[in-house]
């Protein structure tokens, strides 16, 4: 009996210890996976999964710049159509984007929720200076990239950010190469100016400002316009009496259509000269009712003047550009909604974003915020639809290694809303704002 | 001494399309004693319809206007109907918010409706084309507006005078109690101001689109007009015309001569000059009530 208690005592024993190395293995086995799986989820990026890539953007689908919202929708349906090609690197682009209705404010509190709520990878384009101010800071803080702001400002690179890559050419370049053109090849001594009162405008401003200062010019007429106003029989009044021979506008296309229509009711017709963001002939052709053609203006992209050639003629609806054209083919027809206008200010969310797809591609299956960077950083001369786009690796002191695209071409509206293309690529000097 | 006469012509011209949205203010204000801020939008809504008539079903102009105003009158009377009706005894303030949600609600339906994208309205006459008279212009546009605005404003007066109508809403403007009284249906009386008050806006966003055609284009024109009307005096009529060209030539006068970067603003700084002053309005009788 006593032998048969003691083998019971003893299983009992063997049994209670193999119990207890199972426990201390699942504890142990338990405990491992906890801290393995915790070590890999602080090395994986925010915004990015296996299988995905959260990318932010806001843009006004509402209120008064509403109709540059195409440029988000061109991102969209460009982002559709790299996934419909199987993403890159395996994961697919989830694009994020809302509607500020161009309200800092709104901006800021759906970036906010976007990136607390969901987390976003990084931030793609994004239109409106005053918009992109209001939460670039945030972005900055949280060394989010944010690629290709969507406004020629030189708050973006003016002082450089590690995270922030412009792409949009800026506005003080177009202002330079019109007044460039309008001088020298065009012979005008009487260049005058309306401008937004904004940024934009006043950066447009600036830079004619300073080009004419070095043909010992000046502007004849400076003449502000607030985004309410809609009368501008007063403001022609002003150009007229200033008998300017060439205006530049660096105003909105509902602004630029009053203008000219204006003009002509008033039976002045100078030349007419005006910025990228007016580049939608189309668009300008039809509000106009025709009276764009003739129209002198500083362009991006969508055509490649070197392959066009001087002197000729560009549809938009029927791009000789290759890229463009698959575009048109495989990005807007099969994924933009059905009342969507093809034209420039949706292929520019395309055009935007093109780098930073290259880059995505160059970083490979180990995704992360600084690769990105890196990568971004060894672009040199990406020549997607726009212009040759370069960056170079960070300095605090250098506007230049964030700048992006520094080269713009002339063109003119024709009676057919088409872009006759008047000069090459021409590269456009960097002012900083304390000369 | 060109420019000041292209000026005062100009401001005229322009005065003109604030009179009609002055004018249009005004009405609803007699007849519901609420500063009504969907006026711009019960213009707007019937102008995208015009141009859905003209562009999308090829209508030409003489049938596609006239169902355009006859749609208007109507979604005036439905927003009074269905909306302002509702509410439930409500004091001032609620009725002003009533105004900015439906303004909200009608600008929100016409940006998702018919895009946010600028459009060239199809017009019957050209809007480049100008009158010179001596070295003054003034557009065809200008001009048509000019004189619509004057027809209409005849229209009205003689309406109010004569048409059965007409006196029945002047005197339920004047006194609703007593006019229920004798016997006139005030209810429908204040839903026909609604329609005709939405006519007249409309007339003036018809006139306003063929310059350009955008969702936010009546947001101005409507506050110039409100400005007007308050110089001029909310419960005047002839007030809120001769208000909204003082507006007008104002502005153009500050505008050439003063700063054309404040021009727009102008119009607020008469509005806080005239209340400061005279703050019925310029052209209203100031009640004073006697305890």
């Amino acid at each position: 009996m006593n032998s048969v208690f003691k083998n019971q005592t003893q299983n009992n024993k063997g049994k209670r210890r193999r119990s207890m190395k199972k426990i201390f293995l699942s504890v142990f086995t338990v405990l491992a996976v906890t801290v393995f799986g915790l070590a890999f989820n602080a090395t994986a990026e925010e915004g990015v999964t296996d299988t995905e890539i959260h990318i932010g953007q806001w843009g006004p689908q509402t209120g008064p710049a509403a109709p540059w919202g195409a440029v988000a929708r061109g991102t969209d349906a460009y982002f559709k159509m790299i996934n419909a090609e199987g993403g890159i690197h395996g994961r697919k682009l989830v694009h994020h984007y809302f509607d500020d209705a161009y309200n800092p404010a709104k901006t800021v509190a759906g970036v906010k929720q976007l990136q607390e709520d969901i987390g976003m990878f990084a931030w793609v384009s994004g239109v409106g200076t005053a918009c992109g101010l209001a939460v670039k800071d945030y972005l900055i803080e949280r060394k989010i990239p944010w690629l290709s702001p969507s406004a020629g400002s030189r708050h973006w690179i003016e002082p450089p950010n590690k995270y922030i890559f412009n792409i949009y050419p800026l506005y003080l370049g177009d202002a330079q190469i019109l007044c460039q053109y309008a001088v020298k090849k065009l012979g005008f001594k009487r260049i005058a100016i309306a401008f937004q009162n904004d940024d934009y405008g006043k950066q447009g401003l600036e830079g004619a400002t300073k080009q004419l200062a070095k043909y010992k010019m000046k502007l004849v007429e400076e003449v502000p316009i607030n985004v309410a106003d809609t009368d501008l029989k007063p403001h022609i009044m002003k150009f007229r009496k200033a008998e300017a021979e060439a205006i530049l506008l660096f105003v909105g296309p509902g602004h630029v259509a009053r203008l000219i229509g204006t003009g002509k009711a008033m039976e002045f017709e100078p030349q007419w000269m005006t910025s990228t963001t007016c580049g939608d002939v189309p668009l300008m052709m039809a509000i106009t009712k025709g009276l764009y053609a003739g129209t002198i203006l500083a362009s991006f992209g969508m055509l490649n003047p070197k392959q066009v050639g001087i002197g000729n003629v560009e549809d938009i609806n029927n791009p000789s550009h290759p890229l463009l054209k698959k575009y048109h083919e495989k990005a807007f027809k099969q994924f933009a909604a059905k009342e969507e206008r093809w034209g420039l200010t949706f292929a520019a969310g395309i055009a935007y974003t093109e780098p930073f797809i290259e880059a995505l591609k160059r970083v490979g299956k180990n995704l992360t915020r600084e690769k990105l960077v890196a990568e971004m950083e060894k672009i040199r001369n990406f020549q997607g639809i726009m212009g040759h786009v370069s960056y170079a690796p960070f300095k605090p002191k250098d506007p230049l290694c964030r700048i992006g695209q520094q080269e713009i071409f002339i063109s003119q509206a024709t009676p057919d809303a088409k872009l006759k293309v008047l000069t090459d690529w021409i590269k456009t000097e960097f002012i900083p704002s304390s000369k | 001494m060109i420019d000041f006469f292209q000026m005062i012509l100009s401001g005229i011209a322009v005065g003109s399309s604030y009179a009609l949205m002055g004018l249009g203010m005004v009405l609803i204000y007699k007849a519901s004693e609420v500063p009504n801020f969907v006026q711009g939008e019960m213009a707007l809504l019937p102008v995208f319809i015009a141009y859905m008539l003209l562009s999308s079903y090829g209508l030409p102009y003489y049938v596609a206007f006239p169902l355009t105003l006859i749609f208007a009158l109507f979604l005036g009377c439905f927003l009074e109907f269905a909306v302002l009706r509702r509410a439930k005894e409500p004091n001032i303030l609620g009725l002003i918010i009533i105004t900015i949600g439906m303004e909200m609600l009608l600008l929100g339906f016409v940006s998702w409706k018919f895009g946010a994208d600028q459009r060239a309205m199809p017009f019957p006459i050209s809007t480049y084309d100008s009158i010179i008279i001596g070295d003054i212009y003034i557009s065809t546009i200008d001009m048509l507006t000019l004189v619509v605005a004057l027809i209409i404003m005849l229209i009205l007066f003689l309406f109010f005078r004569y048409s059965k109508i007409g006196v029945a809403m002047k005197a339920t403007q004047q006194n609703e109690t007593a006019a229920a009284l004798m016997g006139i249906k005030t209810h429908r009386v204040r839903m026909i101001t609604w329609g005709i008050s939405s006519l007249v806006g409309c007339v003036a966003g018809l006139l306003l689109s063929a310059v350009l055609t955008e969702p936010y284009m009546m947001w101005d024109p409507m506050l110039k007009g409100f400005a007007g009307a308050v110089v001029g005096g909310m419960t005047s009529l002839p007030g809120a015309v001769f208000g909204a060209y003082i507006v007008g030539v104002v502005e153009h006068l500050f505008g050439g001569y003063v700063s054309i970067e404040f021009k727009s603003v102008v119009a607020f700084a008469i509005i806080v000059l005239v209340l400061c002053i005279k703050p019925s309005g310029l052209f209203a009788r100031h009640y004073v009530k006697k305890v």
